[in-house]
């Protein structure tokens, strides 16, 4: 098989290059369709903010590495790119590469969710731009469904391994029905913002924020259904919260001492949550000695991830049996393909089929004359398969499993049911 | 039946303790197989213990309450039965493990110390006695499982506060819910309780000409029934809850178990029976 692919990730370049080659739905789109035009046969993108990977069957078979990514950098220039940050992939090795990319074992947070998607929406656009061709859609099904079963099979995409969800996740061994509780979200800097969406996906019953800069407030409570307490004063309707999550860039405390002892009398026993996940620390530590205040910090929450990142870490032998497995399926298919097997196949299916008919048939028949019956059931079914026959071997004449050749073979196979 | 009998009495023990290990599998490795398997293997085990049960009771002509090692097999059965019906509605199924081993332990030191008694006082074959027995096992059975879940809170707690996120934090419910469990149960322990006290007022007198009301036993569960309705109304008027209240039930089940020792083992009187 001759699939190709080049890819730039995390493994092989640092952000700004990653930054630098990272396509928008739109330029996907134009790219595919100068693909299309002379490179490749069949080919699929993926790029998100870790990684830009162009898959496919090259047009012309001597086209190399190279001259991919030439094709690229052409359309997306970036002086400081050289060979070395190019990971590249031929025929096997790329198929267990998207396998692992669509798997999650690849990303920068191994058994990240968000990739799954993204190489979905890759192949729906490879097939709304006509590049997925027989080959390619038995690709992604394969594809898609060691996503699906790393997922259900294993525990890869277990536990949090970001400080805001691990936040989340710690207020969910507190708490039992989010639906009923209050939540402050201080600060909407990027960790803070997905903390606070972490927090509506869990159903929480209100959400409110606050931020130094009012618009940003106003942005992110119209997208999240949250009211908006203004910064300067939020600190008056603390006592409202059952959980208080924190994220600024604050140099100094934005919860003192003071205000957790204030904020202590005034929940009187009831539960609250202090996460702080700042750096520099947003909220005093002292509010670790209030019994009924679950104080946690940055390295706190950093256990949780820690602990959840070695779990996933051991489910990865357990993925890579699964991409093993599907592998296997995707080449015993791939390999059918060829076209001597079959036309044997083809022949034997028609052969098994005359078998059955004249066995069933034959003693009607007088005995002088079974004979014949064998001679003229023969004599059809080669006068059958002499067109399909021949038509088949021209094909190959044109090259091994050559996207028409592929074609034709799935599409025979799929009309008469040969599956071995 | 007496050979039945004999043959489940060393079943049991096995059952339970065979139970505990399928829910410590399951609460160590998280495997999905073993989660629905353990509440089949707990139904069958209570399955065979209420056969036990039955078998006894027809073998002897008398309800397994005529001594000690009687009411430890029936304190294991309620105790696990108990447990089985929270898990099945409450659907909180990581915590098995801590109430199951109770279980064994009262049913292995009654498997080997269980005598088979046919001749037994005449007050022991009272219908009345049964109903008020059976009421204090399983009140006292709910209160043992609230204390359970009372000591699992102040695990979780611990863990939350320190940050120590080990098995307990992965594996437990959350605090709201083992709260709630220890109060349900603390609730169902104490309504069952006023049942045997009930039922033990009105019939102690008839049946006792010597009855006295500074019996130990008498004052011993008076004395817990009050600390319990203390406990259960502070938490239903808000006035107590979280760690506060599942102390209350700690200490609740700590004097329970100190009276129950006491009464039955050392002071005597006409309440005792063995």
């Amino acid at each position: 098989m001759n699939l190709l692919a080049v890819s730039v990730n995390h493994h092989t370049a640092p952000v700004e290059i990653r930054e630098a080659l990272h396509l928008s739905t739109e330029e996907m789109k134009g790219l595919l369709a100068d693909l299309r035009k002379d490179v490749f046969s069949e080919g699929f993108i993926i790029s998100t903010c870790n990684r830009t990977e162009l898959y496919g069957i090259p047009i012309q078979a001597d086209y190399s590495y190279k001259e991919l990514e030439r094709f690229l950098l052409d359309r997306k220039p970036m002086l400081s790119v050289t060979d070395e940050h190019f990971q590249k992939f031929f025929s096997c090795s790329a198929i267990n590469h998207v396998f692992r990319v669509a798997a999650g074992i690849d990303s920068l947070l191994i058994g990240d969710n968000q990739i799954f998607g993204q190489v979905k929406e890759s192949f729906q656009l490879a097939e709304s731009g006509q590049m997925a061709g027989v080959m390619l859609k038995r690709l992604f099904d394969s594809a898609i469904r060691v996503g699906k079963r790393s997922k259900t099979e294993t525990l890869i995409s277990e536990g949090a391994i970001t400080v805001s969800y691990a936040a989340v996740q710690l207020i969910e061994k507190i708490f039992s029905a989010l639906s009923k509780k209050n939540a402050l979200v201080i600060g909407l800097g990027e960790t803070g913002e997905i903390a606070a969406k972490h927090l509506r996906d869990k159903g929480i019953g209100k959400l409110t924020l606050t931020n130094r800069t009012y618009e940003k407030a106003e942005k992110l409570a119209e997208q999240l259904h949250a009211s908006i307490l203004p910064f300067s004063s939020f600190k008056d309707n603390l006592k409202d919260f059952d959980i208080i999550i924190s994220a600024t860039s604050s140099p100094e405390l934005i919860l003192t001492a003071e205000d957790i002892a204030k904020l202590a009398k005034k929940r009187g026993g009831n539960p609250t949550i202090l996460s702080d996940i700042a750096i520099p620390r947003d909220i005093s530590p002292e509010a670790r000695k209030y019994d009924t205040f679950f104080y946690h910090d940055i390295d706190s929450l950093n256990i949780i991830v820690e602990q959840n990142m070695k779990k996933r870490k051991d489910e990865i032998p357990k993925v890579q049996q699964i991409i093993m497995e599907e592998m296997i399926d995707f080449f015993s298919w791939f390999n059918s393909l060829e076209i001597a097997p079959t036309i044997k196949s083809l022949r034997d299916h028609f052969e098994a089929i005359r078998m059955e008919e004249v066995k069933s048939q034959i003693n009607r028949f007088a005995k002088e004359d079974q004979e014949k019956i064998e001679i003229l059931t023969k004599r059809i079914i080669n006068k059958i398969l002499h067109h399909p026959t021949t038509t088949l071997r021209k094909t190959a004449e044109n090259g091994v499993n050559s996207p028409e050749a592929i074609a034709k073979i799935a599409m025979l196979r799929e009309m008469f049911d040969i599956k071995n | 039946m007496k050979p039945l009998v004999d043959i489940l009495n060393w079943i049991l023990p096995l059952l339970y303790i065979l139970c505990f290990g399928v829910y410590t599998w399951d609460f160590i490795k998280d495997v999905r197989r073993v989660t629905n398997a353990k509440r089949l293997f707990l139904f069958l085990t209570l399955l065979t213990h209420t056969v036990y049960l039955l078998a006894r009771t027809a073998a002897f002509q008398h309800p397994p309450i005529t001594n000690v090692f009687e009411i430890f097999t029936v304190l294991a059965f309620s105790i696990s039965l108990s447990y089985f019906i929270l898990e099945l509605v409450t659907d909180v199924r990581g915590t098995g493990l801590f109430i199951i081993i109770l279980s064994f332990l009262f049913q292995i030191i009654s498997s080997v110390f269980i005598e088979d008694l046919v001749e037994v006082r005449e007050i022991l074959r009272s219908n009345l006695l049964g109903v008020h027995v059976f009421h204090a096992l399983l009140g006292y059975s709910a209160l043992t499982i609230s204390a359970v879940y009372g000591f699992l809170y102040l695990q979780l707690y611990n863990e939350l506060k320190h940050s120590t996120f080990g098995l307990i934090f992965e594996r437990l419910p959350n605090l709201e819910i083992l709260e709630k469990l220890s109060f349900y149960s603390a609730v169902i322990g104490l309504i069952f309780i006023t049942g045997a006290i009930a039922i033990g007022t009105i019939w102690l007198p008839r049946a006792f000409p010597n009855f006295s009301m500074g019996d130990p036993k008498l004052i011993a569960t008076s004395l817990v029934w009050l600390v319990y309705a203390i406990g259960i109304t502070a938490r239903l008027t808000g006035f107590w809850h979280g760690k506060k209240i599942v102390w209350f039930s700690i200490v609740g089940f700590l004097i329970a178990l100190c009276s129950t020792i006491v009464t039955n083992f050392i002071s005597k009187s006409f309440h005792s029976f063995y």
